[in-house]
């Protein structure tokens, strides 16, 4: 089955692709759905910085030399099993530009209030 | 959760010391996505040329059955896919904006709200392979087309349409068509068909023995006198079918005429008289063959590449059939089953039956490399297996 457009005719929306490490955990227990990540700032020279939580990160902007397309699965999980994905596919979306987060993340110290 | 807003995000960059007037205006506030933890969004990472199809609205095919390792196609172009795991996390956001788009556009949203639509420490990566087109010809060889007196009971038939074909075989839709074309294949009925051989000889005979009685030049054989001479004896589509699949059409004064290809009519001789024994003698052979070809043509060994071996090393000198596409299509089998039926091998003679393995920018000499071990036999450079043979 072919991996078809989702919108049709029109052109692929361009996303982009942040990278970060380590794991992405949901704050309380339960679902990553609707919780926030952090704040995505730019410097005026154009780096990123990322701030999540008490951690400040320092990163780059990369342009692809290899782009993504984004599948989504039509209808279930797709299974990344030895055989490959089966089944029906829509190309959402390309991705030419990453911001890539290396940099050990700077822990913010908070400012403890003077006593009045 | 609620938005964030400008008082939360400034007093967030107060917190962690950043001054504003070293950063954008614009902010975005990244959280994630009601999808974003289903999984279901994947990467794939495009090799050249597969964005720009993407772009222009072509479309890319994953084909495989249960037990077929998955390829992705283009249009012309089979790719094997592979997961790659990165030990990063990688997200992606859609309508994120990069600096440049931000300077661009000085009335961008101060706040921007970005949801991640999904995340994963993988990705598929391709690499180019060759179309897995064994299969084609197997498919075909289910129900080989006999002729119009088939015997055979017509219900009992597996046929394929190109629809069929295309989701059956691991290969692009260009490469599939091609290969349609390199096997001689043709459409009857809607269906994709390959002439079984008895039936091919027998329509090959007619046309031969026409353009004897006739004395036309192997170079100009009428289209239009074939169909009326023979149009009574076989169908006129199985009459062009032979002519196209062993001659080259061309048009002179407004007519049609075809260009006998004079090897592949001997090779296909050749077959005909090889198919019947285990093995010939040389010599004998080579003249028989020569008696049974058309008036006019000579036959040459070379014309047999990739049909026939032979066997220099006995005495009389023998030939047999032995047939390149009969061999198994993945490199490690194909070079075992070659080791299997003669234990070392000259550069000559193997090259024909592991040309069709080298992948797109690779030699012959590479594969030998890398599946041989070579030695000197009486002085000749031979190749044998890496491996013991059991």
């Amino acid at each position: 089955p072919p991996l078809s457009h989702s919108g049709g005719t029109g052109a692929l929306a361009q996303w982009v692709l942040l990278e970060l490490q380590g794991e992405v955990e949901p704050r309380q227990s339960g679902s990553l759905a609707g919780s926030l990540l952090g704040d995505l700032h730019y410097t005026r020279e154009g780096i990123p910085v990322l701030i999540v939580g008490h951690h400040i990160l320092y990163g780059k902007v990369v342009q692809l030399e290899k782009p993504f397309a984004v599948l989504v699965k039509q209808g279930g999980v797709p299974q990344p099993g030895p055989a490959g994905p089966h089944g029906h596919y829509t190309v959402t979306a390309l991705i030419k530009t990453k911001l890539l987060f290396k940099t050990r993340p700077k822990p913010i110290i908070t400012h403890v209030p003077k006593k009045v | 959760a609620a938005m964030r807003s400008r008082a939360e995000v400034d007093a967030t960059l107060q917190t962690a010391k950043l001054k504003p007037a070293e950063l954008l205006p614009a902010v975005h506030c990244l959280s994630f996505g009601p999808q974003a933890g289903g999984g279901e969004c994947c990467l794939l990472q495009l090799e050249p040329g597969l964005c720009a199809e993407l772009e222009a609205g072509h479309s890319l095919v994953i084909r495989g059955e249960k037990d077929e390792h998955a390829v992705l196609c283009s249009k012309d172009k089979t790719y094997d896919m592979k997961i790659a795991d990165t030990s990063n996390m990688l997200l992606f956001v859609p309508g994120c904006k990069t600096p440049e788009e931000l300077n661009a556009d000085p009335a961008s949203c101060n706040i921007i709200h970005s949801q991640i639509a999904g995340f994963s420490k993988n990705y598929w990566e391709l690499r180019r392979c060759r179309p897995k087109l064994k299969k084609l010809r197997k498919l075909l060889m289910e129900d080989p087309y006999d002729g119009p007196d088939s015997q055979k009971d017509q219900t009992l038939t597996s046929k394929y349409t190109t629809e069929d074909l295309l989701s059956l075989i691991q290969a692009s839709e260009e490469e599939i068509l091609h290969q349609l074309q390199v096997i001689d294949a043709c459409k009857i009925q809607g269906y994709w068909r390959i002439l079984h051989f008895d039936y091919e000889m027998k329509l090959l005979n007619h046309v031969t023995q026409l353009i004897d009685s006739e004395s036309w030049p192997l170079s100009k054989v009428p289209l239009c006198a074939c169909l009326e001479e023979l149009g009574s004896l076989e169908p006129r589509e199985m009459i062009e079918h032979i002519l196209v699949s062993y001659g080259r059409k061309y048009v002179d004064a407004g007519e049609v005429f075809f260009e006998m290809r004079e090897d592949k009519i001997c090779r296909a001789i050749a077959q005909m008289l090889l198919q019947n024994a285990v093995k010939f003698n040389l010599s004998e052979f080579e003249e028989v063959w020569q008696q049974s070809v058309p008036e006019g043509m000579t036959t040459r060994l070379d014309q047999l590449q990739g049909l026939a071996l032979v066997d220099k090393s006995s005495r009389p000198e023998t030939i047999f059939l032995l047939k390149v596409e009969d061999l198994p299509e993945d490199n490690q089998e194909r070079f075992n089953s070659l080791f299997g039926i003669r234990e070392k091998w000259t550069e000559v003679d193997i090259t024909p039956y592991i040309q069709d393995l080298c992948a797109e920018k690779q030699t012959v000499g590479a594969l030998l490399t890398k599946y041989a071990r070579s030695s000197m036999l009486n002085g000749v450079k031979v190749y044998n297996s890496r491996r013991p043979i059991s």
